[in-house]
């Protein structure tokens, strides 16, 4: 009777293995290199929307300033002076003890996101629960609904070197966790309505999924404290152009933030200190499709192709 | 006895550091400043403690007891340092080496320029051949870097390292099969096994040792390297047919498609090798599980080798109703309830609340709690785990792997973006010090199987938290639930079956009490 619970079974237990080999669970995902391996359509879907993503994205933008409060000042002068809003903002990146509470509390967020606009938040397991309290409090006004948790994983902790994606593992210090920590959350939140049937102009769904495995590739890439995948997946929901990236806290040079194009990028140490919003603005009319029907706002958007049209999955017509 | 010479050093030691030594984080333990020390002046053939302790000994008889000691003769802790002493003793030393330098402290009053001179002399001294860079140098010694702390608090304690090794002991290992990464092999077998034999997959239900007795056969239709691979590991064996539209890719649902005579897109058969592990012989499986020999017993409890698994138990009851104090307590509970995820449906229902309001307290005084959560109630889940008393320690995300050990990107899982991944709550509930933390990873790679069956390694990753002898309990569970070692309830349970005498009685004198009303 001794184990019966622990069979010699022909199925493969990874976290069994792991306890034994030290192989962790999540390097025996078999697409994490190749997340589409096997979906042409789809990977001919990805690439399309990069290509038109790229395309008409804005140059890397940088805004070098302390957090937070420096970061709260400057964002209502560009509110109140400038005019401008931004329909996909993410705040956070793989780093821990960052000022994200005190941001999101005294961020401008109504004035500064777009409607429908999109919220990405970076989170660790522990601080979910601070962040549920967050967005329902008074700045938020429970404005904003949280469409989908992504989780990110790391694929080895001892990648890159050790410095990484890793959330921090204090061994010694904290005595909640039960286990060890390989996962990043991202909370999805949008505010707003967009009809996920005829609102094909502003949003794809499906395109990509709430898991997203460090693949080693980006490993030999070195390492960034926001994963590329992560940008992407803002990039292919929500087919507006005008993207902003707050960090709320200083990186170093170890795990640094890349600039990227098609986003502004705001940290208190971001190598590139070149926004000015009224290039900005100029070469967003440049190369987006503005688009003035309906809303009085006009919306900024990349543009679409038939054949992205023709690939992309769609909520059954009835 | 020792050269006077060697006695500068330590003087230029304490020099360098100063204060520090007796501040945070070195606070004055001489194990510590030995290591410093001897990473600072190797030269000084101070290796072992002893050997320091002895030095520092002689030094301090010299100086005339310039440094102060607090604690045990065995494990002394620096709390003061006389300077003035130390610095008699330099001058007397030094100046038996250099007459001048003297001359000049006798003149001078104990100067801190002296002093300046001595530690950019040392340090000038370090960056002396073989070059050493500042960074270096910095990171030699923990007391000035940043990144040496880093990995001084990120570093494994002994406990966590020797409980990793024994439940390493404890536990067996389920070796199973490798996948072949080699596609020519795939196509080689599904030809020699479908093509030639004339068999269609889609139609005829293949056994496993069919399919081998196929290649066997055919076996002058492969190469020898294909064949011996089929019988070690795990094959995805592409299946052609009139239908299959290559351009199309794989099918979303693989396995488990529904049309899978008429899909067009490519489906595969998975060949598991020939050569399957072989269980060990029972006896010889029971006696390196139990005769485990260890002495790092904390945690354990201390009938841990004469106790016996209790067998599978369950109760069919409407969880609603059934009075928790029956059950008794637990030092795991494992829940998987049918949440209504209706989108239409209002915030609160009172399927929420009815889970909210469970006396789950009445289960756990303390221990650990594992609670599955899907989108919507997703926040549900955290709430009531709140609600129930648990602070929320860990997420568990179930990676949930395909036929192919791939993860599931297409095929609209979700409303937003796809869904390859489920949530598993894990709430801690008082302070137990008898669960083994941080063996295992807060993530589960593991296939799908029936619709909303969870993966069986949750079982043993609790089993590796709580021990294998703890009590569990299993809410809402169903008839493949059942396991040694668990109480599984709920109301897709056939029949009722209890082996604990006490819970037994309770249960007896409940239903004794609802027949009468």
């Amino acid at each position: 009777m001794a184990s019966t619970s622990s069979k010699w079974s022909e199925e493969n237990d990874y976290a069994n293995e792991y306890i034994h080999t030290g192989v962790q669970p999540i390097s025996h995902v078999r697409n994490a290199t190749m997340p589409r391996e096997g979906y042409p359509k789809l990977e001919k879907l990805h690439q399309l929307k990069e290509k038109k993503v790229s395309e008409h994205a804005v140059k890397p933008y940088g805004c070098r300033i302390a957090a937070h409060l420096l970061m709260i000042q400057k964002l209502n002068s560009w509110i109140t002076d400038h005019g401008l809003v931004f329909d996909v903002i993410m705040i956070g990146a793989l780093v821990e003890n960052q000022f994200i509470l005190p941001l999101l509390t005294n961020l401008p967020i109504q004035k500064l996101c777009a409607k429908p606009g999109y919220l990405f938040i970076w989170a660790t397991t522990q601080k979910i629960q601070e962040l549920t309290k967050v967005l329902n409090n008074q700045n938020f006004n429970s404005k904003f609904r949280r469409l989908e948790e992504l989780i990110f994983i790391q694929c080895n902790q001892e990648s890159g070197g050790g410095k990484g994606f890793g959330p921090e593992d204090y061994q010694t210090c904290e005595k909640v966790p039960l286990l060890q920590r390989q996962q990043w959350h991202c909370w999805m939140c949008i505010t707003g309505t967009v009809r996920r049937l005829t609102d094909n102009h502003l949003i794809h769904c499906n395109v990509d999924t709430d898991l997203q495995i460090q693949t080693p590739q980006s490993v030999h890439e070195g390492p960034s404290a926001v994963p590329d995948a992560m940008y992407k997946i803002a990039e292919n929901f929500s087919n507006t152009n005008r993207r902003l990236h707050i960090i709320p806290s200083r990186i170093g040079y170890n795990v640094p933030v890349r600039p990227r194009k098609g986003w502004v990028i705001m940290l208190p140490d971001i190598i590139l200190d070149n926004f000015d919003p009224s290039t900005f603005q100029k070469e967003l009319y440049e190369k987006s499709k503005v688009n003035y029907a309906k809303s009085n706002q006009p919306q900024f958007l990349v543009p679409q192709s038939a054949e992205i049209e023709e690939l992309r999955p769609k909520s059954p017509n009835k | 006895m020792r050269d006077m010479e060697e006695y500068i050093v330590f003087i230029e030691f304490l020099e360098l550091f100063q204060s520090q030594l007796v501040e945070d984080p070195i606070r004055g333990r001489m194990d510590v400043i030995h290591h410093i020390f001897y990473e600072k002046f190797p030269e000084t053939n101070v290796p072992d403690i002893g050997n320091f302790m002895s030095y520092v000994n002689e030094f301090n008889d010299l100086c005339g007891y310039a440094l102060e000691f607090e604690g045990s003769t065995v494990a002394p802790v620096l709390v003061n340092v006389v300077w003035d002493r130390v610095e008699l003793l330099e001058n007397a030393l030094v100046g038996t080496r250099n007459k001048p330098k003297i001359q000049q402290q006798l003149t001078s009053e104990p100067s801190s320029e002296n002093k300046e001179n001595k530690l950019t002399l040392s340090l000038k001294k370090l960056l002396e051949e073989p070059f050493v860079s500042v960074l270096q140098l910095y990171s030699k010694g923990f007391d000035l870097s940043y990144n040496r702390l880093d990995e001084l608090l990120k570093a494994k304690t002994s406990f966590s390292i020797l409980m990793t090794e024994k439940i390493k002991l404890k536990t067996e290992f389920k070796k199973g099969p490798e996948v072949c990464e080699d596609a020519n092999h795939c196509n080689i077998l599904s030809n020699a096994i479908f093509n030639k034999s004339g068999l269609n997959a889609k139609n005829a239900n293949i056994e496993q040792k069919q399919a081998h007795t196929l290649l066997q056969q055919n076996k002058h239709l492969q190469s020898t390297d294909a064949y011996k691979c089929s019988q070690t590991k795990v094959h995805f064996l592409p299946i052609f047919n009139a239908n299959t539209d290559l351009y199309l890719g794989d099918c979303s649902y693989l396995d488990t498609c529904h049309k899978l005579k008429s899909c067009r897109y490519l489906h595969y058969f998975t060949l598991k090798p020939s050569n399957n592990f072989q269980p060990l012989p029972a006896n010889e499986r029971l006696q390196r599980i139990s005769y485990v020999d260890h002495d790092f017993t904390i945690g354990d409890c201390f009938t841990e080798y004469t106790r016996k698994l209790t067998p599978p138990q369950w109760i069919n009851c409407d969880i609603r109703e059934f009075p928790f104090p029956v059950l008794g307590k637990f030092a795991a509970i494992v829940a998987d309830p049918a949440w209504d995820i209706h989108m239409s449906l209002p915030y609160g229902t009172w399927k929420d609340l009815e889970l909210m309001h469970l006396p789950m307290n009445e289960l756990q005084d303390e221990g650990i709690i594992l609670l599955w959560v899907t989108g919507r109630s997703l926040e549900i889940g955290r709430k009531a785990l709140t609600t129930w008393g648990y602070k929320i320690s860990d997420e568990l995300i179930w990676v949930k792997l395909n036929q192919l050990k791939r993860t599931i990107v297409t095929g609209r899982t979700g409303h937003w973006l796809n869904h390859s991944k489920e949530h598993l709550l894990m709430g801690l509930k008082g302070n137990p010090v008898w669960v083994n933390r941080k063996v295992d990873v807060d993530v589960i790679v593991s296939g799908t199987r029936e619709t909303s069956r969870k993966p069986d390694e949750v079982y043993d990753i609790v089993d590796r938290i709580v021990g294998k002898y703890a009590r569990k309990l299993e809410i809402f569970g169903r008839d493949h639930n059942v396991r040694p070692g668990w109480f599984t309830i709920g109301n897709q349970v056939t029949g009722t079956t209890i082996y604990e005498p006490d819970v037994q009685k309770r249960y007896n004198e409940y239903k004794e009490s609802r027949n009468k009303s």
